[in-house]
């Protein structure tokens, strides 16, 4: 009976009746719900985008930073015979880590880039023909660096999308040639355009490879050299065969460096799963304040339809008297109610649901954050606003339900 | 129906003591019968009317509907009863402001679980036995005081009662629109129903065939129309 047809239209009557008083009564139904919509909104645009992000890194990539030591750690370090990360590294993890699907030195080179009298603010970066593979980028056209290219050190050049298009246009690049710092490069290949986010508002910091302009580590060793560290390279990308192997990979990967650095710690061993955590991690924040002021609206909310309510029953005692009168029974008027705390919540919620993507649409304009609009976060959102109403809607119900029929009959 | 009170009393708190509303009425009402309860303000005439619709339990003593008794049913079997089995006529018509005049008198459908097109049908049914049958769509509010008593008793027909409840039914109506409901409320007599009836009206009570003078929460003398002096009880005494 409660949830019965009729109760529904005539809880749904009753808030049409009172169209303002209704309004102002869901206004913290409406506050609350909109706050669970946007902070979930919110909360899956910014998960949605660490995920991708880190897929761009790779869920089984580990990274090994080179670490400027400074002071007294670069003294002990010179003590030591540690000279950095150096391509020698690269080979080490290569041959001693097991579960390793590719290892690919990197190293950022502070370079010139120019064609036809266009200086190019992208950046170059040296490394092997295995980069590819490890971080699976692909040309679009042409090719990426090749084994000869490296082993030959070659003076070729494969260029990201954006790199491309700053000196090309639409032009083909393929074949032209480049030039880094004082050296001439052919460009044998363009990458494809990976969907990358710069940026503070970039939840996980990714590099954007759509800029980089690829030449081999060879190459750069002879043509673009490092005058303040000789043959010393700035990452190793390693590619481990499955991603539930990345955390021993990067412990061993760890105990090697060390080995060969002589303990000496000029390197971070960065797991961007581990990013991604930590990207939850702020995440979390958010979503307690959000959640919080979500709580305490429907609190509030729920607390003011129960006032209302309240005055409802008192105002309609004679309606009640009258249905106990004509065969109503307790439970009826419990059902009717209550119902209609339910209509008048549940209406809150869905104009709740509204605002709560108007504001995450809002967010999304003004402060470039991603959002995600998603069926399931409406869906909890409404649940809860009708939980709110069967909550608070209980107490006045059941004093409606219990009114004695004749002192409700003879109520003035 | 047949109704029979033994012995009932019915008293209410009120302030620091006890109202006695009732001191202990014993009678009974036959099925088909037309029965008018009279008396002064506070004799009990009310209280045993709710009493007997089942709108209320007794502080002691028995009530039986059909052999039924009653006053210990639990509520869904009381509101159940008067559902089914009861019609009541209030003086201030008491119909609900908010639905219109079709919808007041399928309110007692509803709680039989009668579905929304049948309930439609039966109550426009009602109200055209009423006389009403063209005013289906109006609010209480847009209806003489007479035409909401007669919505008031086309809901008290809807359901096929065995009994109507009166409370001053005409007590609000001046007396040609008194007399207009009161033939209505007749008519079901005629065709079985029992009929009980709360008045001050003497003119009123002389259409029925049965007075019972209440004074004081006790029965003072009852009266058939075939006993002499009708109604104006025994040696004469002048009825309230």
């Amino acid at each position: 009976m409660p949830w019965s047809v009729d109760n529904v239209r005539i809880g749904i009557r009753n808030l049409l009746a009172h169209k303002l008083r209704s309004v102002l009564t869901m206004l913290g139904v409406i506050f609350g719900v909109a706050a669970v919509v946007s902070m979930l909104s919110i909360a899956g645009g910014a998960r949605r985008e660490a995920v991708e992000q880190i897929r761009l890194l790779g869920t089984n990539h580990v990274r090994v930073k080179h670490r400027e030591l400074v002071g007294e750690a670069r003294e002990q370090a010179d003590q030591r015979g540690s000279r950095g990360l150096r391509r020698q590294d690269a080979a080490i993890l290569t041959e001693g880590l097991p579960d390793v699907d590719g290892v690919a030195p990197v190293r950022f080179v502070d370079a010139t880039v120019l064609y036809g009298g266009q200086e190019s603010t992208g950046h170059v970066v040296a490394t092997d023909e295995d980069y590819a593979h490890v971080t699976g980028v692909r040309a679009r056209e042409g090719r990426f660096l090749s084994p000869l290219d490296v082993r030959g050190a070659k003076r070729v050049a494969v260029m990201g999308a954006d790199a491309k298009d700053e000196l090309f246009g639409f032009r083909n690049a393929i074949g032209r040639r480049i030039r880094i710092d004082d050296g001439w490069f052919t460009v044998v290949g363009v990458l494809e355009r990976r969907n990358v986010r710069e940026g503070k508002e970039a939840v996980v910091e990714v590099r954007n490879v759509n800029r980089d302009i690829f030449v081999p580590i060879s190459t750069a060793s002879i043509r673009l050299p490092d005058a303040r560290r000789e043959g010393a390279i700035d990452e190793i990308a390693i590619r481990v065969d499955g991603d539930d192997r990345v955390p021993r990979t990067a412990r061993i990967a760890g105990r090697l460096l060390a080995r060969a650095h002589r303990g000496v710690e000029d390197f971070d061993i960065v797991i961007p799963a581990e990013l991604l955590a930590r990207a939850r991690q702020t995440q979390r924040v958010f979503n307690i304040v959000m959640g919080s002021i979500a709580a305490i609206s429907l609190l509030v909310g729920g607390i003011g339809i129960m006032n209302v309510m309240l005055t409802s029953v008192t105002e309609r005692t004679r309606e009640i008297g009258i249905r106990r009168a004509v065969g109503a029974t307790q439970r009826a008027i419990l059902g009717q109610f209550l119902m209609e705390t339910v209509v008048v919540s549940a209406a809150g919620g869905l104009l709740g649901i509204g605002l709560g993507f108007a504001m995450a649409k809002g967010i999304n304009l003004f402060a470039g954050w991603a959002t995600v609009i998603s069926l399931p976060a409406a869906g909890l959102a409404f649940g809860i606003s009708a939980l709110v109403g069967v909550v608070f809607g209980v107490y006045p119900a059941r004093r409606a339900a219990r009114m004695d029929p004749i002192t409700a009959l003879r109520f003035e | 129906m047949q109704i029979r009170l033994e012995d009932v009393r019915k008293s209410y708190p009120m302030g620091e003591g006890v109202l006695r509303a009732l001191r202990g009425v014993t009678l009974s009402i036959e099925r088909g019968e037309y029965v008018v309860f009279m008396g002064p303000s506070g004799s009990g005439k009310s209280t045993l009317l709710h009493l007997a619709g089942c709108l209320d339990r007794p502080s002691s003593g028995a009530c039986w509907l059909d052999g039924e008794r009653v006053e210990d049913l639990p509520d869904a079997a009381l509101s159940g009863l008067r559902n089914r089995k009861i019609g009541f006529v209030f003086q201030s018509f008491h119909l609900i402001a908010q639905l219109d005049v079709v919808e007041n008198v399928e309110v007692p459908l509803y709680y039989a679980g009668v579905e929304p097109r049948k309930r439609r049908e039966l109550a426009a049914q009602a109200l055209d036995a009423v006389g009403l049958a063209t005013r289906l769509a109006h609010r209480p509010n847009q209806l003489s005081g007479g035409e909401r008593q007669r919505v008031a008793i086309a809901r008290a027909l809807v359901v096929r009662p065995e009994i109507i409840l009166a409370d001053e039914p005409t007590g609000n109506l001046d007396s040609r629109t008194g007399d207009e409901v009161m033939e209505l409320l007749e008519k079901q007599n005629a065709r079985g129903v029992t009929l009980v009836v709360v008045t001050h009206d003497p003119e009123k009570a002389r259409r029925a065939r049965r007075v019972v003078q209440m004074r004081d929460g006790l029965v003072a003398w009852e009266q058939h129309s075939d006993d002499e002096g009708f109604p104006h009880g025994p040696r004469g005494a002048a009825i309230q």
